[in-house]
């Protein structure tokens, strides 16, 4: 009976997706925004997470409070990285950036940046953080958080790259905005 | 003194009855205290099957590890049979989805030369006991902790899962990146060919 319980649940939240379109998804439940588009056999998808909830990710694992409000202050997405091709896929998220309105741009900080400060700190945990790049073979994927320090209220557009079989693309989502600092009203 | 894996089991069984009632409850608390996480597990991704060959099989790094019971391991153990290594951590949601499947393909072929493993990455055995608990499949292959990550680097694992294929000689022949449905029939194929080998 549960099995068919999730299975009904995950029915209604699968979406198709034009190649190249961007989808916004708000969850029901939380009012949370997502974005996913897949362009050019690359599946990309930014799931706003709560400050509340990175702190308690980092919490969990027995970072010192310092540590845990340095990037539960940051704009943290759950992303979910898929090679959607039948060829060899890398990206490399040292090469993406956040562009404001004002045509300013930011850089994401990577897995590296952050186990680099982690490691000054005295702590091993290295984990969570999207992959700051990866190669991806056929039916390869990844998931983790990425992180840029901008205003929880300003909307901002993602550049982001990748590189297939020895060709680069660049992809855009618009409009991507940070969670805000509590859930949204309903 | 009973080994934890033995406790759980018996509490599994005395648990089996409110199954359905606790495993919905558990849903609903999940759905209503973690948003984040809730967003996560509906948009993942299906799980697919294909393990893709090294062009050129390394040998897989040794390993010294300990189970749930403190008994040791090491890559030695288990040669002369092909071995699936994978490396998960209980937080991350892929991790969970494919682990029942891991279960499945242990159970067919664990009597011929196959065996899994799961090294778990900087988590602790209490935490992680507790988790296997909440599993609808129980894990009866090894599960071993890498407390400081140490044996995920010399694989040279950038994100979790990810999973290995190591052959009779102890050579690493595939390779998956991200969650896997591991008891898909084209997986067995690569194992049954595996075994077959000299």
């Amino acid at each position: 009976m549960l099995r068919y319980f999730i299975f009904i649940l995950l029915l209604f939240t699968q979406h198709s997706l034009l190649a190249g379109e961007v989808q916004q998804t708000r969850n029901p439940d939380s009012g949370l925004l997502s974005w996913k588009i897949d362009d050019q056999g690359f599946s990309l998808e930014l799931i706003q997470l709560l400050p509340d909830f990175v702190r308690a990710v980092y919490g969990s694992h027995k970072f010192p409070p310092e540590a845990v409000e340095e990037i539960a202050n940051y704009c943290v997405f759950g992303t979910i990285a898929i090679n959607s091709s039948d060829k060899s896929l890398s990206y490399r998220v040292a090469d993406w950036h956040a562009l404001m309105a004002d045509g300013k741009k930011h850089s994401l900080k990577t897995k590296t940046q952050w186990v680099d400060e982690w490691r000054k700190l005295g702590i091993r945990y290295s984990w969570t953080i999207l992959p700051a790049e990866q190669t991806f073979e056929v039916g390869d994927w990844s998931q983790g958080f990425t992180t840029v320090k901008l205003p929880r209220e300003k909307p901002f557009d993602l550049i982001y790259s990748w590189n297939l079989e020895g060709k680069n693309y660049v992809g855009k989502i618009k409009n991507i905005r940070c969670a805000p600092e509590n859930l949204p009203e309903k | 003194m009973l080994e934890k894996s033995r406790i759980f089991a018996v509490r599994r069984k005395i648990c089996l009855k409110n199954k359905l009632r606790g495993a919905f409850v558990l849903l609903i608390g999940f759905c209503l205290l973690t948003p984040g996480v809730m967003a996560d597990e509906q948009t993942l991704p299906s799980l697919g099957y294909r393990l893709n060959a090294l062009s050129k099989p390394i040998d897989a790094p040794d390993f010294n590890l300990q189970d749930m019971d403190e008994n040791n391991y090491s890559l030695k153990d288990f040669r002369g049979k092909v071995l699936l290594v994978n490396f998960w951590a209980t937080w991350c949601p892929p991790c969970r989805r494919e682990m029942p499947s891991m279960e499945r393909l242990y159970q067919k072929l664990k009597d011929s030369d196959f065996t899994v493993i799961a090294i778990n990455q900087f988590e602790d055995p209490d935490h992680v006991f507790a988790y296997i608990g909440q599993l609808g499949t129980d894990p009866t292959f090894p599960i071993l902790f890498d407390r400081e990550s140490k044996i995920s680097e010399a694989y040279k694992v950038a994100g979790l899962p990810t999973t290995y294929l190591v052959d009779k000689k102890g050579k690493i022949r595939y390779r998956a990146v991200g969650g896997r449905e591991f008891d898909h029939p084209e997986v067995e194929k690569i194992i049954h060919a595996l075994i077959a080998e000299d």
